[in-house]
């Protein structure tokens, strides 16, 4: 008999309730993470900071007559690094971090993944905020172009966001996903222009690599923000948004897409 | 619970006015023998070509052509042994899982009880896991905190709202939840196995509310091993055996059937 199956289906919208869920759910994790250790929610800053402190010991003598704030510059590169990668991980594992959620409870899935990325991105205001504190108390003068950090920090967001739903559809399929993103997470903080300049690295390979990386869009964009005072080209900024939002909104559909396929994966 | 009901397809027989609220059609679940995800390596080794393994073995047929219809207002018992189906069905019908064959429609918002405090955290207080399951079970964090002082009462814990909820018992744990679940809004309830615990004042107290649930408009299926309590309150009683639908009809038909069967 000719029967086909049936997808789930459900409006692409979602309600108050999801959005409540998506509020509970983020303030539980938030609440964990501070109950988490005896500095709570201080303790999510140690690593980025110890990082900075090694890299600026480490690269100090070389960069610093040749970048100009050689700290500052460190700490932005740090800080959306840190962001992007504490997201991007804990919200590729977020189906099996709430497994029984997953498995036992009716609700659009991906705000699993939505409630990771807003108590991880949390942080990430409180650091920027800290990273131009510290700007403003050293020499640096912050000009008009600082009024476009909103949107970039709104560009980071998404481009967390889709990794982020492209590695929690792959998860449950594939367990090891976790293993090789960690190395590409490795690999991401040499191709990503942290402690060092774009322009250092000559025109070959590296440096075509390192330009398609849109975590070096985002980070030398913020930088020239707060650092250099100058805003971002508005062309290179349209299409970062745009192709950055399609993206999203493809990775949204085939999660929902898998969606019926978690719960039995998990 | 689900907030957006699964809207019945325009090519369905049924009409708008008619009874039914939940359709299964020759519904099939079959689960691979071979672990389902795995290593990226074995799952491209799977895409690619059938694996020797994936040759040699059937599917686990967990429901097999399965059809009812549950009608507005029907309380339905599902009843049969360990590994019959019972939650791989209410599974396929709250859209967790995905049907091999076959089509569900579901008529109305609908609520899955699959185990009581799914998603309540050890290490958070009593009062933070009210409204977190409360915002599971689709209870607005309005109404929650109406309901507040009523939860605690009928969960007899209103001495432990900042205790962690580690520090409940099991019993504890199990009224807490259910004292919230009970405010769920759904049309279309789904229970598994949730009541199984508990001392007799908490089980009268659930039979109370199930008395409510049988005489409201609500519909509801549930998945249990207590007979006592399908002759009590459902009307109709699903009857499976090993992924297959062996009977399904009126309780006073069928239990009595599955009991000289069992």
């Amino acid at each position: 008999m000719g029967v086909k199956a049936t997808e789930t289906r459900r409006s692409s919208g979602l309600s108050s309730s999801d959005w409540n869920i998506a509020y509970q759910l983020t303030l539980t994790q938030m609440k964990l993470k501070d109950q988490s250790s005896f500095f709570g929610f201080l303790w999510s800053f140690l690593h980025p900071l110890l990082l900075l402190a090694l890299l600026y010991v480490f690269f100090s003598a070389r960069f610093s007559d040749q970048i100009e704030h050689y700290v500052i510059y460190l700490m932005f590169g740090l800080v959306l690094y840190t962001h992007f990668s504490n997201c991007t991980s804990m919200g590729m594992r977020a189906l099996r971090s709430t497994r029984e959620l997953t498995t036992d409870a009716v609700f659009p899935k991906e705000l699993l993944v939505f409630s990771t990325l807003i108590a991880n991105s949390l942080e990430l205001f409180l650091s920027i905020a800290i990273c131009i504190a510290i700007a403003l108390a050293t020499d640096i003068s912050i000009t008009p172009a600082i009024f476009w950090l909103p949107i970039v920090i709104f560009a980071e967001l998404l481009l967390v966001t889709w990794v982020s739903l492209l590695l929690a559809t792959i998860f449950p399929f594939a367990w090891d996903i976790d293993h090789i993103y960690n190395v590409f997470l490795r690999v991401l903080f040499f191709i990503t222009p942290i402690f060092y300049n774009i322009s250092f690295i000559g025109d070959g390979l590296a440096r075509r690599i390192a330009e398609l990386n849109p975590l070096s869009w985002v980070v030398t964009t913020m930088r020239n923000l707060v650092i250099d005072g100058q805003g971002p080209a508005i062309g290179e900024l349209t299409a970062f948004l745009l192709i950055n939002a399609g993206l999203v909104y493809i990775t949204l559909i085939i999660f929902r897409h898998f969606e019926s396929r978690f719960a039995e994966m998990m | 619970m689900r907030s957006n009901p699964i809207n019945l397809s325009p090519g369905h027989n049924l009409s708008p006015a008619s009874e039914v609220c939940v359709r299964v059609s020759l519904v099939g679940k079959y689960f691979p023998r071979a672990a389902a995800g795995g290593s990226s390596f074995s799952v491209i080794r799977r895409r690619l070509g059938k694996t020797e393994e994936a040759d040699r073995t059937e599917p686990f047929k967990a429901l097999d052509k399965i059809s009812f219809d549950v009608d507005m207002g029907e309380m339905v018992g599902l009843v049969g042994h360990n590994g019959a189906g019972k939650t791989t069905l209410l599974k396929v019908i709250a859209g967790l899982y995905k049907p091999t064959h076959g089509e569900v429609f579901v008529r109305g918002r609908l609520g899955l009880l699959s185990g009581l405090g799914v998603g309540m955290v050890t290490d958070l207080s009593v009062r933070d896991n009210i409204y977190l399951y409360a915002s599971i079970c689709r209870i607005s964090r309005t109404r929650v905190s109406e309901l507040f002082t009523e939860i605690l009462e009928w969960s007899e814990l209103a001495d432990f709202v900042q205790e962690p909820f580690r520090n409940l018992s099991a019993g504890m744990k199990t009224r807490l939840a259910f004292a919230i679940a009970i405010h769920n809004e759904a049309e279309v309830l789904l229970i598994d196995e949730a009541l199984s615990a508990g001392d007799s004042s908490f089980k009268q107290k659930c039979n109370l509310y199930f008395q409510s649930l049988r005489e409201g408009p609500a519909t509801a299926l549930v998945s249990t091993h207590d007979m006592a309590f399908v002759e009590e309150f459902c009307n109709k009683t699903l009857w499976l055996h090993h992924g297959k639908l062996v009977a399904y009809g009126p309780t006073t038909q069928v239990l009595p059937e599955f009991l000289r069967n069992e």
